[in-house]
């Protein structure tokens, strides 16, 4: 294997473990959202316990994503969480508001309800914060001689809010999901509900899209290039066809098929972006090859820590299905 | 303030919080894990009551420490954006290392280890409990190798603005990791059963019932048995530690001890005391020292050269307010691990003369008290070495090769680092009432002695 390749493994590599953190703590976090609104003790527990014994693993993800990226190009880490400040101290206060507002919850009797409120804005913050990331990296990052040279709140654009609101509602749908599958609890309601999230969703990421182009003109050129046509245009067909799909499927109340739709959705809408944006990895101006590190570091990284992803990947899954549809943990 | 300045108590701040928490989880993980070990070798109940007590606090710790690490990691890239770049080759890789291999290790098995009793076979259960210590254990590793490689970075040489690594071994085997790692993983264990001693105490202290003084007491010996091992082996590792620093560190060895001059050949250096550093003079306006002591210390020969603060560049040295810093600190550490040596003693003097049982033990109050006392003293001395060893590589970031004001983030606004310093501490601070809150509710509730095992 040629060192040429290793910045494109890496990118796969650190691309899948975005995925699975939008995914599994995307969910986490809708749980979460979903706790902000009004509802009675008992449902409130019931939350509570879904959100159950993985958030640890979950969130690992995010770090695993953001250390790994650190690693294999450390401009990336450097320079966007530098122009992103207020974005990336929004995402980590609010998760350790969360965790720690969880574990309090847990303990406390009296003061359940305050834990409970801090838990939900603690998700709220974090889903935020998030939301501002990837939207102030959409937007493009102002460099100067491999430094960031923008101000505090470049990523204030019409697109961060688009993405923003839309991640917001998105995971609520993966958390309502996720609950309707954990739980057993499925009421008419709450389907009505998912139905409403996901078409908000699905508008708003929508116009994210066609609104991007405004800041970063590569996405614009990219609409209309013949080489990449075909594929961006696909993605937008797969995603209006799951969309279609998961409205039937609620209508339907197939409620082992819904959690599936929330997921693909996500997964397409990512890839979208990626092919939207590839090679670049700070656009408009760095793509992964610039930013990537020494070819001896990310040689050494892939031996180090590749076998590894795997393993991980598999008692992540042992364990969580050690502690699916079980509503018995004993603490 | 400027952004350097509130940027570095940022991470101070925030790195001084965060560091409680993996000290308590790792201690209590060892604790917990050599508790299953006997618990499964013996089938005796008080093995497993034991686990399943700590169990409790050690959730919650473990919980904190993954939340409040997170700004620790992001704050690499916030504030310290140049320094991130340019060290990004080595240091990356390594965090990189870190949460991968080490934290993705803990947390998927901190859910078999909390939640798992009635879902896996005990030798699942035991090795996730074996899992979680390790992972912690290697994590604790590699953050060591990142520190340890900004006191004494090798391996790596400039290259386009940046450092790339030319070695791995090198780097990451840096003369300070290994020594490193040892005391401040015996830190953890020394300064969390500290806690869990004196936490006994206070319950022998009062009025419980005996069973619940018994389980106890049963901690207090467990603990103790743990300390015979580890507190004499930190004051050697501790030791071993100043001499990596004296020898590759020679202006910080200089500020901890407050030696301005160079000791002339045939005269050995003193080892101060007390002293009150004159800026101005450079030089100690008052000290109290013991003649030729810290040659004798640092080069184990009584007239061996230690080299004075004021033979390097005052631009290339800590400062004088951080030399007095450092000093002190150091003294602090180092009393409280004297401190925690002798109690050590003390407590296996007791044991030995039978004393340690529910009888006899509340007839010696004092005894229990100093313990009571100590709960703090592992947590402090700890802070304060990892003081002494950030403010005395001041003022660099990378010892010799990147200067901390080179380090900081572009672009950034006092205001900025200002309120979310001020929004985390306010959160920290609020964290760490609860938890003494529950916890201090934790150990008044007691032990569950009843329920069935497992």
């Amino acid at each position: 294997m040629t060192t040429a390749w290793l910045p494109i493994v890496w990118f796969c590599i650190i691309g899948l473990e975005v995925v699975l953190y939008m995914l599994l703590d995307g969910t986490n976090l809708g749980v979460g959202l979903l706790s902000l609104l009004p509802q009675s003790d008992k449902r409130r527990l019931v939350l509570m316990h879904v959100f159950g014994p993985m958030w640890d693993a979950n969130e690992t993800w995010l770090l695993i994503a953001a250390a790994t990226t650190y690693g294999a190009f450390p401009i990336v880490f450097s320079v966007a969480l530098n122009a992103l400040y207020i974005p990336a101290m929004t995402l980590g206060a609010g998760l350790i508001l969360r965790v720690a507002s969880y574990e309090f919850y847990a303990h406390t009797q009296r003061t359940k309800h305050l834990w409970a409120t801090l838990f939900g804005i603690g998700s709220l913050l974090a889903t935020i914060g998030l939301g501002l990331l990837l939207g102030g990296l959409l937007s493009g990052i102002r460099m100067t001689r491999g430094h960031f040279s923008g101000g505090p709140f470049d990523w204030a654009t019409l697109v961060t809010f688009l993405i923003t609101t839309g991640i917001v509602t998105g995971f609520v749908v993966l958390g309502y999901a996720h609950m309707v599958r954990q739980s057993k609890i499925v009421s008419k309601k709450g389907f009505e509900r998912i139905l409403l999230y996901s078409i908000l969703t699905f508008a708003l990421l929508a116009s994210a899209t066609a609104v991007v182009p405004n800041t970063n003109y590569l996405f614009l050129s990219r609409w209309s290039d013949p080489r990449y046509m075909p594929i961006l245009w696909s993605v937008v067909g797969l995603i209006a066809a799951s969309t279609a799909l998961l409205v039937y499927a609620i209508h339907k109340r197939d409620t082992a098929l819904v959690p599936w739709l929330c997921n693909t959705i996500f997964i397409i809408g990512f890839f979208g972006i990626v092919v939207g944006t590839f090679p670049y990895i700070l656009p408009p101006n760095i793509t992964i090859f610039d930013a990537a590190s020494s070819p001896t570091t990310q040689t050494f990284m892939l031996w180090g820590i590749g076998p590894i992803l795997p393993i991980v990947l598999v008692y992540n899954y042992y364990i969580s299905r050690l502690f699916r549809d079980d509503d018995s943990y004993e603490i | 303030m400027d952004v350097l300045q509130w940027s570095r108590l940022q991470f101070g701040d925030t790195a001084a919080f965060h560091i409680l928490w993996p000290i308590m989880s790792i201690g209590l993980v060892l604790y917990m894990f050599v508790m299953e070990i006997m618990w499964l070798l013996t089938k005796q109940e008080h093995y497993y009551r034991q686990l399943r007590f700590w169990t409790k606090p050690f959730v919650l710790t473990f919980a904190i420490g993954t939340a409040s690490g997170l700004p620790l990691a992001f704050q690499f890239g916030t504030n310290w954006s140049q320094f991130a770049q340019t060290a990004g080759d080595f240091l990356g890789n390594i965090l990189g290392f870190e949460t991968t291999i080490a934290f993705a290790l803990e947390s998927a098995f901190l859910a078999i280890l909390v939640f798992g009793w009635k879902k896996v076979h005990p030798l699942v259960h035991l090795f996730s409990t074996a899992m979680v210590l390790l992972g912690a254990s290697i994590s604790a590793f590699w953050i060591m190798a990142a520190n340890s490689w900004m006191q004494t970075p090798l391996g790596v040489t400039f290259s386009d603005g940046k450092l790339v690594v030319t070695d791995y071994a090198k780097a990451i085997c840096n003369p300070d990791t290994l020594v490193s790692f040892a005391h401040m993983w015996f830190a953890c264990v020394e300064s969390t059963l500290f806690m869990m001693v004196g936490i006994s105490a206070i319950k022998l202290l009062g009025s419980s019932p005996t069973e619940t003084k018994g389980f106890f007491l049963s901690t207090f010996k467990f603990c103790i048995g743990i300390l015979v091992v580890v507190a004499p082996l930190q004051l050697v590792v501790g030791d071993l530690s100043g001499q990596v620093v004296g020898r590759y560190q020679p202006e910080k060895l200089a500020a901890i001890e407050l030696q301005w001059q160079t000791n002339a050949s045939g005269t050995g250096a003193p080892l101060r005391l007390v002293a009150i550093p004159s800026d101005a003079q450079q030089r100690n306006s008052f000290e109290v020292a013991i003649p030729g002591a810290l040659s004798f210390i640092t080069t184990h020969d009584p007239v061996g050269t230690v080299q004075g603060l004021a033979s390097f560049p005052a631009n290339d040295r800590p400062s004088t307010a951080q030399a007095a810093v450092t000093f002190y600190l150091f003294r602090l550490m180092v009393l409280l691990g004297v401190l925690m040596a002798a109690l050590m003693l003390w407590g296996c003097i007791y044991w030995y003369r039978g004393k340690l049982s529910v009888a006899h033990i509340s007839r010696h109050p004092w005894f229990l008290w100093a313990w009571i006392v100590s709960i703090p003293f592992g947590l402090i001395a700890t802070e304060s070495g990892w003081m002494v060893r950030e403010i005395g590589r001041q003022p660099w970031i990378v010892y010799h090769i990147i200067r901390t004001a080179d380090g900081v983030s572009t672009g950034l606004y006092s205001a900025e680092v200002a309120t979310t310093t001020l929004a985390i501490t306010l959160m920290y601070v609020v964290f760490s009432i609860t938890f003494v809150y529950l916890v201090a509710k934790m150990i008044a509730r007691g032990p569950d002695l009843t329920s069935p095992l497992p």
